[in-house]
């Protein structure tokens, strides 16, 4: 059940996560040091998802992939270190702000394997069959139409190719007043 | 529930590859809730849930041939 429209739910999250402040608590729990240590510190500090797709998504040089919900950009040059420089990774976020972070610490981290693009994953800007792989981390429950989205992705998939999704899941119902409330959307 | 959603739209070879539960201590890690909503979280659920209030999940899947 979802106790909010589309509009005021994207509203509440974009809000939410362009007024972040920075914080290595996240990242340190999640992603191991030598994999930090070779990443802009500004991506380490706005890294905000709740797993490492990226560790779990097998990627291959000369892949191309999709990043979706990006953010800051962590998982994106995780990804575009992985795939080399014969490979592609796009970086997709609703977020005009966080585009914007994500923009310099590419541009800091020297990395010319990697496009941004705004946009919904509700709604994906690109042709079908335009990817090999799409990670996302921690946002597709941000969405109030899941299965469009899963649906989304799999059209701009090869035919073969994967996902690797990390995501919350409830391991029971939590109370309806956590979850009507509007801070609640961010996990 | 995840898992099932994929399988709807038509991913194969679903499969769960990682979970963890995330603790109410793990999510005061994130910049994103303020302290005033951590606390109304430990006041709401049972203290059993604490170490427990969701799971951290990653769930692979793929486009069939």
């Amino acid at each position: 059940m979802s106790y909010f429209t589309d509009a005021d739910a994207r509203k509440i999250i974009s809000t939410t996560y362009e007024k972040a402040q920075a914080s290595t608590a996240v990242a340190a729990m999640l992603y191991a040091p030598e994999e930090l240590s070779a990443l802009p510190p500004g991506a380490v500090a706005l890294a905000l998802g709740v797993n490492h797709p990226v560790r779990h998504a097998a990627l291959l040089r000369g892949e191309r992939v999709l990043d979706i919900g990006c953010g800051a950009g962590i998982d994106t040059l995780l990804a575009a270190r992985a795939v080399g420089s014969h490979g592609r990774v796009v970086g997709l976020d609703m977020t005009p702000a966080m585009l914007d972070r994500a923009r310099g610490h590419i541009a800091e981290a020297g990395a010319d394997n990697i496009e941004l693009r705004e946009g919904l994953m509700e709604a994906l800007p690109f042709p079908d069959e335009s990817f090999d792989v799409i990670v996302s981390n921690g946002v597709l429950n941000l969405s109030t139409r899941k299965s469009r989205a899963l649906a989304e992705m799999l059209r701009v998939l090869r035919p073969g190719g994967r996902v690797a999704l990390g995501d919350l899941v409830l391991t029971d119902t939590l109370p309806e007043a956590i979850m009507k409330d509007p801070t609640a959307l961010a996990v | 529930m995840f898992r099932r959603k994929l399988f709807n739209v038509g991913f194969e070879a679903v499969a769960t590859v990682d979970r963890r539960p995330f603790s109410i201590a793990d999510l005061a890690r994130y910049p994103l809730f303020p302290p005033e909503f951590l606390d109304f979280v430990r006041r709401v659920l049972p203290v059993e849930r604490d170490q427990n209030v969701v799971h951290t999940v990653v769930v692979t899947g793929r486009r069939p041939l």
